[in-house]
């Protein structure tokens, strides 16, 4: 299928920054079903003009949060607003917050345009706003089909249309890339920046820090129902950190070296050595200067998965870290 | 409220159920029109002869409701509602409006009118069928158009009241197999015994009541009497509303997830 990103032709989406962009506010949230504490004092806030990601592992409560954002679970206690309302407070939310949960939610012997029609029709949104928006992810030709024939891919894109029907401000998309083939995310990727720029409030959960680390701006990340961090996403980068690995067979005196120079290190084998918190512009002239033998000098630095990975991993303090200050405004 | 009940008019008339139970109504009430000109006559024969007493003539203006047409009715409100459960629609039907109370009359309200809309379609079929064969056999016209004061109101009224109370099933029950299955137990299994055992008892059912209000459709008046008019209207009235409000408490305030 082509994917027409068809926003320089159309004025699907104005072309001035949105006035009506507000802010998604999480305070004290939490969610209790049974004997299970889904989310957990939950507190984050979702700026307009910025794409958040959402992040954590599967079942770490991004769906329970969503849901709860949009009025489908009751929280047990705290706040979840959307410009300062509940989501039920909201007149003609359709046009306010555009919303894509699961990609199964549709009546499998409905036309794809006979269910966007049906949103459209209990939202007060003119019809033709259904074709726009079915053209605009790239379902035109798909339109009178049953959607029970669709692929989990092109039910995401109907999900995405029915979020985009009444051209809100504020966009909740529960895992929005799921089922996209490579160009549908790319697609994807452009179209959220795209909305970003002309200042709506994104938020977009995933479970897939590198598919994110290229779209968002921000980032919340919770596991076990709590915020392990949040910030901008350049301030988890400079979590990551590099390390050199270096086979040598003069291991044994490049330890001693290490130690001298108070460098961290791990021996990893007979000739492996890994140094922690070096570049290769650090551990290169100590090698040369030393005259050690060297086989092999490789870069091991850890990237943002890894830190994602050790921030919500089972066993990490759940008071998280520095990064928790720098909220996303 | 009024978008409310056309986005739900539009989702019954989008999908396959509702149509599917038109076929059954429109089949229910074909039998019951030629059940009515069927007599028996000795004991193993029966003949086929128009119908003159009142009795009988209310039951071929009646035919759909008489045949247990308008308990097909009754499954688009099961349909109506445990399709948003079986096929996870509750959470787009909750986007486009959050206040689940609304949700929920737009739901009643758009029940109730495709409930008459099968009224109606078995009334058509009724014209098209019975009166050709009244006119063929005999009978009088005017005797049966007579009889329509009596029968429709009531007739309407059963019609859309018990979609109502399919929807209410529906909303207790969730599991839409489960609850089209009761509705099919209620029908023939459920009424019409506790109407054979314990006629006092079985008058006050949802069939008997409706019928009650169509001019005593479901017995000869000569052998039992049914509900009053106004009190069968109250009784037919709960029947439709207990289990909607009951559902509205019980399922459908509950946490979509």
């Amino acid at each position: 299928m082509v994917v027409d990103l068809a926003l320089s032709s159309r004025a699907v989406v104005p072309s001035s920054k949105r006035a009506d962009a507000v802010p998604i506010e999480v305070r004290g949230l939490n969610k209790r079903f049974g004997a299970v504490q889904a989310v957990a004092d939950l507190d984050f806030t979702v700026a307009p003009g910025r794409i958040t990601g959402f992040l954590g592992p599967n079942g770490a409560g991004k769906t329970t949060t969503l849901r709860i954002l949009l009025g489908l679970v009751a929280a047990s206690s705290g706040t979840a607003l959307i410009g300062g309302q509940r989501y039920r407070d909201i007149v003609d939310p359709l046009r306010r917050v555009g919303a894509l949960l699961e990609a199964t939610s549709f009546h499998p012997a409905r036309r794809a345009r006979d269910h966007l029609r049906m949103c459209a029709l209990g939202a007060h949104i003119e019809v033709a706003r259904v074709d726009e928006v079915l053209e605009l992810v790239g379902l035109a030709d798909s339109a009178r089909r049953r959607v029970g024939g669709f692929s989990l891919g092109m039910r995401q894109r109907l999900g995405l249309a029915a979020a985009l029907l009444g051209d809100p401000p504020v966009l909740i998309l529960d895992e929005p890339a799921n089922g996209l083939d490579p160009q549908g995310i790319a697609w994807l990727r452009q179209f959220l920046r795209y909305l970003a720029v002309q200042g709506h409030t994104v938020l977009v959960s995933s479970h897939l820090l590198a598919e994110m680390a290229q779209t968002v701006d921000d980032v919340v990340i919770i596991a076990g129902g709590r915020v392990r961090a949040s910030g901008p996403l350049s301030e988890l980068a400079g979590r990551a950190h590099s390390a050199m690995r270096v086979r040598t067979p003069e291991a044994d005196r490049l330890q001693g070296l290490l130690h001298a120079a108070h460098w961290p290190f791990r021996r990893l084998s007979a000739d492996l050595v890994l140094v922690e918190g070096v570049t290769p512009e650090q551990l290169g002239p100590l090698l040369a200067r030393s005259q050690i033998v060297t086989y092999e000098l490789a870069n091991e630095s850890t990237d943002l998965e890894s830190v994602f990975l050790s921030l919500t991993g089972p066993d990490v303090d759940p008071t998280g870290g520095g990064l928790r200050g720098g909220a996303p405004r | 409220m009024i978008r409310a009940v056309r986005s739900e008019l539009f989702k019954l008339r989008t999908s396959p159920g509702p149509w599917v139970v038109l076929l059954a109504v429109l089949a229910f009430s074909a039998l019951g029109i030629v059940v009515t000109f069927l007599v028996a006559s000795g004991q193993h024969h029966v003949r086929f002869v128009a119908p003159h007493t009142t009795y009988r003539l209310r039951r071929l203006m009646g035919a759909g409701f008489v045949a247990g047409g308008v308990w097909m009715g009754a499954i688009v409100g099961v349909l109506s509602v445990t399709g948003e459960y079986r096929h996870k629609l509750m959470t787009e039907s909750l986007l486009v409006e959050p206040r689940r109370w609304k949700l929920l009359i737009a739901k009643a309200i758009a029940t109730a009118l495709w409930g008459l809309f099968y009224g109606a379609a078995s009334l058509l079929l009724g014209g098209a069928m019975g009166i050709p064969l009244l006119v063929t056999k005999g009978g009088s016209l005017s005797a049966l158009f007579d009889q329509a004061g009596a029968v429709l109101p009531g007739f309407f009224a059963g019609f859309a009241l018990l979609a109502l109370f399919g929807a209410g099933l529906g909303a207790l029950i969730k599991n839409q197999i489960a609850a089209v299955v009761s509705i099919l137990a209620i029908t023939f299994i459920i009424e019409p015994v506790i109407d054979g055992i314990v006629p006092e008892a079985g008058k006050w059912l949802p069939f008997a009541a409706s019928a009650s209000l169509a001019g005593g459709l479901v017995r000869p008046a000569e052998h039992t009497e049914l509900l009053a008019l106004w009190l069968a209207a109250i009784v037919l009235a709960a029947w439709a509303l207990v289990p909607i409000v009951l559902g509205y408490f019980v399922t459908l305030r509950r946490d979509v997830t």
